[in-house]
């Protein structure tokens, strides 16, 4: 090549570095960013999940496990958050949770983001902001939009297919760094499979009761506002769904499938004696057919697209976008229906009772989410993690 | 069969720099080929291996 070439050549390579060192701003930013939470005076522990199977240990799969314990004998229930870092609403609630729980019989343990490294890696191609932010009385808390499945620089490469263990059922390629496609894990598996393992060993364990799996799903997905039980949950959830509609909103049960493996509700059901219990609330954000990407979007939910889809009966939830599907709404309803069902457990089986209250759906429509989480700064620091 | 899969996770890593340093090879010395429109192509196709041999994305 002439040295004119060569000139040309490196000013290329120095733009292009340029751009990669300017266009991954977000990506490092939102990779190194940690939530802040002021855990309530009745947290008893935060243990790491490698606690319950090493072999995630020194992982960022290694997510901290809160444990509320009332010393007063009754049921255990495992509140696991976090596990599709793409559905926001899920860790918010579960921070609630942590920032104003009252346990007073049993245990409640909290899991706020099951999947770590997905909440480090972003759907930033997808146009997805990466944060979001709580306007609360003492300034704003800020949140990680995560992905939906492992990032690659933690799980790399990907199989052709996914192979399901045990029970060898096939799935697309990227489910095999999804976390609720990979329960009951196994020792040996992959870092994804590996943190299901440890999730399904604490449940173990601890011989949790209850084990709620929170997330979120699009308005266009039938399975959309409601429980998904497993066989052994039906009773608890069909009554818990049924005084949630007749006295806070819209709530269904679906039973899961005995053919669909790999998600909590199906495996931690199967291979524990866990109830297994999923819920599911509306994020429009998620939905392919939306406007802008933005954090309003996140928080608000309003969307002229979703409008018109909802007037075409496309959707599988009642919507309007006056009303949207608030942040408020989502963490009020993963909130309500969490104490519900667990309140139902202690009608069915007395002696699983766990008495736990924090902030009611009425509530927190009422005040907004940012009213019931607290300033770090003006906190005992012995209150204050990151996540 | 943990080790194993971090070894090959590893590799990823090596292989995606070594394309990477293929790359900034032929942006410099190629025979053919040798418009500024290809310098672009390679200029701009070494960022997505560069970023995850760093660890970045």
């Amino acid at each position: 090549m002439t040295s004119a070439e060569r000139v040309r050549g490196a000013g290329l390579l120095a733009a292009a570095l340029a751009l990669a060192a300017v266009g991954t701003g977000d990506i490092r930013a939102l990779r190194a960013f940690e939530e802040t939470v002021v855990v309530s005076e009745g947290l008893t522990s935060r243990v790491p999940l490698s606690r319950y199977f090493d072999g995630i240990a020194g992982t960022r799969m290694d997510a901290p496990v809160y444990l509320f314990d009332s010393g007063v004998p009754g049921g255990s229930v495992l509140i696991l958050a976090g596990t599709h870092a793409y559905e926001p609403a899920s860790a918010v609630m579960a921070y609630v949770v942590l920032e104003n729980a009252r346990v007073t019989q049993g245990r409640v343990f909290v899991i706020p983001r099951g999947n770590m490294s997905a909440s480090s890696l972003g759907m930033l191609g997808n146009a997805y902001p990466p944060f979001f932010h709580v306007q609360t009385p003492w300034g704003h808390q800020k949140y990680r939009i995560g992905d939906r499945e492992t990032n690659p620089l933690e799980q790399w490469p990907d199989p052709f297919t996914f192979v399901h263990y045990p029970t060898r059922q096939v799935m697309a390629y990227q489910d095999s760094r999804n976390l609720n496609r990979a329960f009951p894990g196994r020792p040996d598996g992959n870092l994804t499979e590996r943190t299901a393992f440890a999730i399904t060993e604490l449940v173990r364990r601890e011989k949790i009761d209850m084990t709620i799996d929170v997330h979120e799903a699009s308005l266009g997905y039938p399975v959309v506002s409601t429980y998904v039980c497993h066989q052994r949950a039906e009773d608890m959830c069909m009554m818990a769904s049924m005084v949630l509609s007749a006295e806070q909103f819209p709530m269904k049960t679906e039973t899961s499938p005995r053919t669909l493996r790999g998600l909590t509700h199906r495996e931690i059901g199967d291979f524990t004696d866990s109830f297994a219990v999923l819920m599911e609330t509306p994020e429009p954000f998620i939905d392919k057919f939306v406007g802008p990407m933005t954090e309003e979007l996140m928080l608000t939910g309003r969307d002229e697209f979703m409008q018109t889809a909802a007037d075409r009966g496309l959707l599988y939830t009642d919507y309007s976008a006056k009303t949207g599907a608030s942040l408020e709404y989502r963490v009020g309803r993963h909130l309500a229906g969490a104490a519900e069902v667990i309140k139902q457990m202690g009608e069915f089986y007395p002696a699983k009772a766990v008495r736990a209250t924090w902030p009611t759906y009425a509530e927190v429509m009422a005040r907004g989410v940012g009213y019931f989480l607290h300033d770090p700064k003006a906190a005992d620091g012995k209150r204050v993690f990151t996540n | 069969m943990i080790l194993v899969q971090v070894v090959i996770h590893q590799v990823y890593f090596v292989l995606s720099a070594v394309v990477a340093v293929l790359l900034a090879t032929r942006l410099f010395r190629r025979k053919t080929r040798r418009g500024w429109a290809y310098d672009v192509v390679y200029a701009y196709t070494i960022i997505p291996f560069l970023l995850r041999a760093l660890h970045v994305k």
